[in-house]
């Protein structure tokens, strides 16, 4: 009897009668939700019929790539056409394409970019497998759990997970294998290394006469004061901490192949003329053979080829020393010695 | 006149058989998902036998393998008039992801039984099955009755 009695009290109210006037259906169960992954759709006119969605579609049949036929304006379109009957909507073509916009649209998963520290570093830590020596004392100072990781017995940086703190260079016990790069101002850092590169070489070249008097394992020993090359550095970019570094990176590595000319030595045989891979050798009747140092490749086939030892062929190394103090200028110490190639 | 009559003693609910003929089972799930309370199938008056002697939809799901090729004929001609099948998922259509180079999978299944209709899809969604049994039983039974004549 209560029941009833509440029944008929609920029903009465003002409230429930409106609602049950209003009453509106839920979404239809038929429609597909927003999140769910349709077949692919085409833009033709982005595609650029690299193939790449065929590659790695897993069902077969479920791409063609199509070309339309050419007309008096202008070629046929390359595009795919999803073949609805295999397509198993999984999204990889969508994924695979490399154009932007996409050509191909599939779900949401082809927008994901990928994850990047988004710390605000200006270096980024490289590790350079040739040099490493894989004693994972890196791995031991990493305090980012993953962050240096091991896979197919090489030491790798995740870059996503690195927050630059530089502890695994401190550990490093290889100069060279493990790097920070600074990857702000790339263009100013390129300009830097030519110059550095080119003025190296000059400073070797204006030398040339003592260096072709170097006998077979003798050592040529030579010193560049560094303070000017910095000048010019800063000049390009304000930056001393980067500059020092930039240039003791460049120096480190560096190996420069000289070749030297003695004319004096020429019999005019034009045995190099033929055997030069760039055209740096000429001859002409009035001067003679000549070579031009700028188009040079420094790839000593002349040398091995001159029957009479006017090419010579030096490597030249190098090493930054930085000024330890105020007193004392940082110079560049240049060591060349005659190259041990054969003469063929 | 006979068509009227048909068509009165024919209007009852739908009675489905499913058959996987050797895919994976993503389909058949989809299936059984209609039958959940979400979906709840039959409210739509269609019921799922699994036989069929007294199926009037054959649901097809799965490549044809080497071992259904005569079962699938067989249970076909079991099924009475007027029947209607639907071939559900890419497997049926195309062979899909089973259809590689030196595989033994037989596809399309309409090199065997004549197919009603095709939903596409690995797997379709439930809705998408829900639709095209709706869209294409009651005219199909109505229409196959009528060209027997």
């Amino acid at each position: 009897m209560s029941s009833v009695i509440w029944y008929l009290y609920e029903f009465a109210r003002k409230s429930w009668a409106e609602k049950f006037a209003a009453a509106k259906s839920g979404h239809d169960i038929v429609e597909k939700p927003a999140r769910f992954r349709d077949f692919p759709q085409v833009f033709k006119e982005r595609c650029i019929g690299c193939g790449a969605c065929t590659a790695a579609c897993p069902a077969p049949g479920a791409i063609k790539l199509v070309r339309d036929g050419d007309n008096s304006q202008e070629e046929g379109l390359t595009y795919p056409v999803i073949g609805v009957g295999a397509c198993i909507r999984c999204g990889f073509c969508a994924e695979v394409c490399p154009t932007d916009p996409k050509a191909l649209e599939c779900g949401e998963n082809h927008l994901i970019r990928e994850e990047f520290t988004i710390l605000p570093v200006d270096k980024m830590f490289v590790i350079d497998d040739y040099l490493c020596i894989r004693c994972r004392k890196c791995m031991k100072a990493c305090q980012v759990d993953g962050a240096i990781y091991e896979e197919d017995n090489k030491i790798a940086i995740d870059q996503s997970k690195c927050i630059a703190c530089g502890d695994c260079l401190k550990n490093c016990p290889v100069k060279g294998a493990l790097k920070g790069i600074y990857i702000a101002n790339v263009e100013e850092q390129k300009q830097i290394i030519n110059m550095v590169v080119q003025t190296l070489e000059k400073t070797i070249e204006d030398r040339q006469d003592e260096i072709k008097n170097l006998q077979a394992n003798e050592v040529f020993k030579m010193e560049l004061n560094a303070s000017d090359l910095m000048e010019r550095s800063l000049q390009i970019l304000p930056k001393e901490e980067m500059v020092i570094d930039l240039i003791e990176k460049v120096t480190d590595r560096l190996k420069l192949r000289v070749i030297t000319w003695d004319e004096e030595k020429c019999t005019q045989c034009r045995l190099c003329v033929e055997e030069c891979p760039s055209g740096a050798i000429s001859y002409d009747e009035e001067y003679g053979v000549k070579r031009d140092p700028d188009k040079c490749l420094r790839c000593s086939t002349c040398y091995q080829t001159c029957p009479f030892g006017v090419a010579g062929y030096y490597v030249a190394k190098f090493l930054f020393k930085g000024s330890s103090d105020d007193s004392e200028e940082s110079v560049i110490l240049i060591t060349l010695k005659p190259s041990n190639l054969p003469i063929i | 006149m006979l068509d009227a009559l048909k068509d009165i003693v024919r209007k009852s609910s739908i009675h489905v058989c499913l058959i996987n003929t050797g895919g994976c089972n993503g389909c058949d799930i989809e299936v059984v998902a209609l039958l959940s309370p979400r979906y709840d199938l039959e409210q739509y008056g269609i019921y799922v036998h699994n036989n069929p002697r007294e199926a009037d939809v054959l649901l097809i799901t799965g490549a044809v393998t080497e071992q259904w090729k005569e079962k699938l004929r067989r249970i076909y001609t079991k099924a009475p008039e007027p029947k209607v099948v639907v071939a559900i998922g890419n497997c049926p259509l195309s062979g899909d992801v089973f259809n590689q180079e030196g595989g033994s999978v037989y596809a399309p299944v309409s090199d065997f039984i004549p197919v009603d209709a095709e939903i596409s899809g690995c797997p379709p969604r439930p809705s998408e099955i829900l639709e095209a049994i709706l869209a294409v039983a009651p005219g199909a039974i109505a229409a196959k009755g009528r060209q027997k004549e």
